[in-house]
């Protein structure tokens, strides 16, 4: 009852596959586009609903209608955004390079796609099965710092390449707690690949047992983020998704206020939605590892597989969307002194309280292991985390100000 | 398999020209990041995964942004950063210290009997088993890896910053 | 026709071969690290393609040899632009013909 739909997708997929049995180099090609074209296609439609989801849950909060004047709700709202953007005129700079200013957008896109291919939409569902795939997916996603820095760079634009290399500096500065905080889940759970990754994450004991109440919680309690080094790896590893995917609170290259539209700023028309596109479809698939890596995966209690993974990766968007309308934007020193005195020391002290919590557990048994790990886990990184927050506060807060008077 | 091979092994050729090649320093690093892309696909047809992740993770996702950082705090802003720096001797003295290292190792390869079986195919390696024989056998490499990454590190922030003591 | 070790050799020489002209040809300090980190690169090519062809390649000596000549190729190409950044501090440009003068 529960993975109902990925074993059915699966037998439709070996249906497709199966119908070209008599000629081999079509039915690797058609699994190839099993594969792919699928996933594309529906990230595509995801980012048209996740667009106008954006925009209504935006104007909720900052009270509000929102777009409502399209279909009903505002629904055919990324219709008309689409038809606008293909129809504006392309704007290219005279004196830009016009290979790169074309390859920036593309360059962006490229990592996003390849990128889905590594999550684990269900029981046996994944584009990309690959041995090292966590490895991969942070591999890929470095690549899209080279494509701000390109659209940066090509517009020949003082205010685009300022704008571009602070992207950069904070996209390279948030990379680290990224992996460090994956690590510690890598660690525990002994490998790269995204499928034992989600298996590490069910307790087997509990599920193999028959009894009901022990299997419908086997599929949650084992998630990551009930361990006090998954629930601070959790946070650790969200806020500096936030960072990658250049979304507010650190949307700082794109803001309106800031230095024009940082390195976006000479683009127009469609190379414009190709990377609004790109950035949200990178949103959903660090939002996806997120799930992988804390959330469990596809298993869960009653629906499990496919449906429920795309419910947990909308609700991380969700969360987004909200942190975007409540929080205000940080400063640039803000931002990296944040990411490098802050999360990355946190970060290599969660690694050693998994550890800790991993051989306590070996020693002591679970439940044990649970409360007591909870409370000296817990313990270790709020006392690291108020040192360091009072440590990198500015002097000028709680003490003498200092008046620079015009004379 | 063979397609891929000579693909990927043309774009890498054409990469490396191009970056020795090209005036505009900017075009050089994103010809050399090709290069480097392609070479991780090499890596990825003789069946090191791991090593092509490492690849482009650690040269195009770090290497090359560095270098393209250090482009842009060694020029002016908005100034062209074509530089026409090729001395006319020094090219032609390279080009023939090429084609006699050419000259030489070419026939080298080609004298000797090659292997046409790999001997992976029935064998995958995984990311596990090279974590392990980094802890076990290898462990003294990796904490001297470790020692010259940081010792590394510390130096370059140095090295950078001298301005700020004088 | 199959992709024997000799092609993998015989397109590392070449690699290497254009990384050396390079080096040898440019004045432009970033463009000669560029160069550095493609003789690299030609020698990381040659080490896995030996150990995919080799007698053993249970061990993973490959793969684990190149990590190390990765982890060490990057931690020189970062000294090496912290370097470039000194250099163009004092002498205010990036060729290297006219890094001429010793510290007065």
């Amino acid at each position: 009852m529960n993975n109902f739909i990925d074993y059915k997708l699966i037998e439709l997929g070996q249906w497709a596959v199966g119908l070209f049995n008599d000629y081999p180099v079509v039915q690797i090609l058609v699994h190839l586009l099993l594969a792919t074209l699928p996933l594309a296609l529906a990230f595509m439609a995801a980012f048209g609903f996740s667009t106008w989801l954006e925009r209504k849950g935006l104007a909720r909060i900052q009270n509000r209608p929102g777009p409502n004047r399209v279909g009903i709700f505002g629904l055919l709202q990324p219709l008309a955004d689409g038809i606008k953007m293909l129809l504006k005129e392309d704007i290219v700079p005279d004196r830009s390079d016009k290979l790169f200013h074309l390859l920036a957008p593309v360059m962006l896109m490229v990592p996003a796609f390849i990128a889905i291919g590594f999550l684990p939409l269900g029981d046996g569902l994944m584009s990309l099965p690959l041995d090292s795939a966590i490895l991969f997916f942070f591999a890929v996603g470095s690549l899209n710092t080279i494509a701000v820095f390109m659209a940066g760079w090509s517009s020949r634009n003082k205010y685009s390449l300022l704008g571009g290399m602070r992207a950069v500096a904070q996209m390279i500065s948030y990379e680290i707690p990224l992996v460090l905080s994956a690590v510690t889940v890598i660690m525990i759970a002994g490998s790269l690949s995204a499928q034992e990754i989600v298996a590490s994450q069910q307790i087997e004991s509990w599920l193999a047992s028959g009894n009901l109440v022990k299997e419908f919680f086997g599929q949650i309690l084992g998630w990551h983020i009930f361990k006090p080094w998954g629930f601070a790896g959790f946070i650790f590893f969200f806020v500096a998704a936030l960072a990658e995917a250049n979304r507010s609170p650190f949307d700082l290259p794109e803001a309106d206020s800031e230095i024009i539209a940082g390195h976006l700023t000479e683009y127009s028309g469609f190379k414009y939605a190709i990377f609004f596109m790109a950035e949200y479809i990178s949103a959903f698939a660090i939002s996806g590892i997120a799930v992988t890596l804390f959330l469990g995966g596809w298993s869960g209690p009653v629906i499990a597989g496919l449906p429920w993974f795309i419910i947990k990766i909308f609700s991380l968007f969700a969360v987004m969307i909200w942190i975007r309308g409540t929080l205000p934007r940080l400063r640039v020193d803000q931002l990296m002194g944040y990411a490098w005195k802050f999360l990355l020391p946190l970060a290599i002290l969660n690694i050693f309280v998994a550890g800790f919590y991993y051989f306590s557990e070996q020693q002591f048994g679970g439940l044990t292991t649970f409360i007591g790990g909870w409370i000296i886990g817990f313990a270790i990184l709020q006392t690291a985390a108020k040192g360091l927050s009072r440590l990198n506060k500015s002097p000028t807060i709680n003490g003498k100000r200092v008046y620079q008077l015009v004379e | 398999m063979t397609v891929a091979f000579y693909i990927l092994a043309a774009i890498a050729v054409l990469g490396a020209v191009m970056a020795i090649a090209l005036r505009n320093v900017v075009h050089a690093v994103f010809s050399v990041l090709l290069f480097f892309s392609a070479l991780a696909g090499l890596f990825i047809l003789l069946l090191a995964e791991f090593i092509a992740a490492v690849q482009i993770l650690v040269y195009i996702g770090s290497v090359g942004i560095l270098m393209l950082f250090a482009i842009m705090l060694t020029t002016k802003v908005t100034g062209d950063p074509t530089h026409n720096l090729l001395s006319r001797g020094w090219a032609w003295g390279a080009l023939v210290a090429g084609a006699l290292l050419l000259a030489f190792l070419v026939p080298l390869i080609t004298q000797t009997q090659s292997e046409t079986i790999s001997k992976l195919s029935n064998f995958n390696p995984s990311v596990k088993d090279l974590g392990m024989i980094l802890m076990d056998p290898y462990f003294a490499s990796m904490g001297v890896i470790a020692l010259l990454l940081t010792a590394g590190l510390i130096a370059a922030v140095v090295a950078a910053s001298s301005a700020s003591e004088e | 026709m199959e992709i024997t070790l000799n092609h993998y050799l015989i397109l590392s020489a070449v690699l290497f071969t254009i990384g050396l002209i390079g080096a040898l040809m440019r004045r432009h300090i970033i463009i000669m690290l560029i160069c550095l980190e493609i003789m690299l690169n030609a020698a990381n090519l040659n080490l896995i393609a030996f150990w995919h062809y080799g007698p053993n390649p249970i061990m993973l000596h490959g793969p684990l040899f190149t990590l190390f000549t990765i982890a060490i190729a990057a931690t020189e190409a970062a000294l090496g632009l912290a370097l470039v950044l000194a250099i163009y501090r004092h002498f205010k440009t990036v060729d290297l013909e006219q890094v001429q003068d010793l510290k007065e």
